[in-house]
């Protein structure tokens, strides 16, 4: 069936990080009127999870991580504009707000982080590192956001998720986020101890983590 | 100095220091505060730590230099100081050295990537490492080590870059690897063998990794290395992964005895230089010490 043979080339676009082939694979779809959200979700996102469990494997590493998500990101920037103006909504899996906590400048992991979820197709605030934890809720009131992703690298600073946390308590907000932590210091044990709603231990996990708090 | 490290190698096992930021921490670094800085506001301080370690048997102390290239204390804003924090750096480390002992100058990520998947060229990291090698050597240090290194590609600039500014000093360069069933992998998947090659080529004198393993970990590692290189092999593994309380204090995963418990398998394995790397102390190294000495 000429649709499935669409959605296997584009899978094997996004897994092989094959720029060219997914932008003219996502000109192609368009081309033949397809159900471009059916396109994203059984094509390019399949694909970028598939991406992801190799990565997990460890035979995917950080290079091949990258060019996957600028794959997908330039085949969306193809398709979304397309969908705008047939008025079809693209779907968002939700709205996340992310960043590195404030006295940390660590970003590689978050990066990659926000890259994935934006390629699973959440929409999402990155808010860079070092950001003042009142900024976080700040952004996440006004984009009404549904998770809030925070990371951290130093033990030191990791105590800013908690006191994350303590602040929406505070504010009358704690559970109106879901909050996920990250970094290499976080462990599920933290986050339950923190009263967080997920954690993560790498970029492919924590789109899984993403998706299960949405489904909560 | 009449005997340089390579002959000390020759003779025995050579113990590096333990971790400097957990060690800054300890004695107070505010959070966010950029550790080079401490060579110029508090040297004492760092003095201290180095006397500490070098009290507790090491052989060679690495100075409070780790983010000092110009790339990564742009992030601080600080990039027009790489020269007056790095030659202070080694100069504090110096005073705390007592003859006949070693001082090595650190070099640690930029914490960029390179294009594609960033916006830095290799010749930039070149200029930058370049940059901090000359300052460390003006200071007085022995000799360099590039260590933490994810990206090969990075590791390679740096040792270009430091052998051009600094000519006359050896260089080590040790990688960072993660553990996989398909055995060790950097961040941007390097394999040990693959990243020896090219950096014998490149002219290292040492080669290695640190960080992120615990000491167990680290044995199979430097099996690795030993299979790939005849260089000397540096091994400074972490003492487990960080763990933070409630009420916020810090504990590493691997405790004192069981991170010392495979040293001596490190050394069977073929690690001619060990030391520690995250969450290790003068403690660590005190025991580390008295492995080498039998």
């Amino acid at each position: 069936m000429v649709r499935e043979e669409l959605f296997n080339d584009i899978r094997k676009a996004i897994v092989e990080g094959d720029k060219p082939r997914a932008q003219e694979l996502a000109r192609e779809a368009i081309g033949l009127g397809a159900d471009l959200n059916e396109v994203i979700d059984k094509g390019y996102v399949p694909g970028i999870q598939t991406v992801g469990e190799l990565w997990e494997k460890g035979e995917y590493f950080l290079p091949e991580l990258i060019s996957s998500a600028e794959c997908m990101k330039a085949a969306m920037d193809i398709l979304q504009p397309e969908m705008a103006k047939a008025n079809i909504k693209s779907r968002s899996l939700g709205k996340v707000v992310i960043g590195t906590v404030e006295g940390d400048i660590h970003d590689i992991g978050k990066n990659l982080v926000a890259s994935m979820l934006q390629a699973n197709g959440f929409e999402v605030f990155d808010l860079g590192a070092d950001v003042k934890l009142e900024r976080f809720i700040e952004k996440a009131e006004v984009e009404k956001a549904d998770i809030i992703c925070l990371s951290a690298l130093l033990t030191t600073t990791m105590l800013n998720q908690k006191r994350f946390i303590e602040m929406l308590r505070q504010k009358g907000h704690y559970g109106k986020y879901k909050v996920l932590v990250g970094g290499a210091p976080a462990t599920r044990k933290w986050a339950e101890d923190i009263g967080a709603q997920g954690f993560a231990e790498n970029a492919a996990l924590a789109v899984k983590a993403a998706k299960a708090a949405m489904a909560k | 100095m009449n005997r340089t490290i390579f002959d000390l190698i020759k003779k025995r096992a050579v113990l590096f220091d333990g971790g400097l930021g957990t060690e800054l921490m300890r004695y107070g670094l505010p959070l966010g505060t950029c550790p080079e800085t401490w060579n110029v506001e508090r040297p004492d301080i760092v003095q201290r730590i180095h006397a500490s370690y070098f009290e507790a048997g090491s052989d060679v102390v690495s100075t409070n230099s780790f983010g000092g290239n110009g790339i990564k204390l742009a992030a601080h804003g600080l990039e027009g100081r790489v020269r007056e924090l790095n030659s202070a750096a080694a100069r504090v480390a110096r005073r705390a050295a007592p003859a006949g002992k070693f001082v090595a100058g650190s070099m640690g990520p930029t914490g960029k990537f390179l294009q594609p998947q960033g916006e830095f060229t290799e010749s930039e990291f070149e200029e930058a490492y370049g940059e901090q090698a000359g300052a460390l050597a003006e200071g007085g240090v022995d000799l360099l080590i590039i260590e933490t290194q994810y990206d090969l590609k990075e590791a390679l600039a740096a040792l270009r870059g430091a052998g051009r500014a600094a000519p006359s000093l050896p260089v080590f360069v040790t990688l960072t690897f993660n553990k996989f069933p398909r055995g060790y992998f950097t961040l941007m998947g390097n394999t040990v063998a693959l990243s020896v090659e090219a950096l014998e080529r490149e002219g290292t004198r040492a080669v290695g990794a640190n960080c992120t393993l615990n000491s167990e970990d680290m044995v199979g590692l430097v099996r690795a290395f030993r299979e790939a290189t005849k260089l000397p092999v540096i091994a400074q593994a972490n003492a487990g992964k960080p763990a933070l309380s409630g009420d916020g204090q810090v504990s590493y995963s691997q405790g004192l005895e069981d991170y010392v418990r495979f040293v001596p398998e490190m050394l069977k394995a073929g690690a001619n230089v060990i030391g520690g790397c995250c969450g290790t102390d003068p403690a660590y190294i005190r025991r580390m010490a008295e492995f080498i000495k039998k």
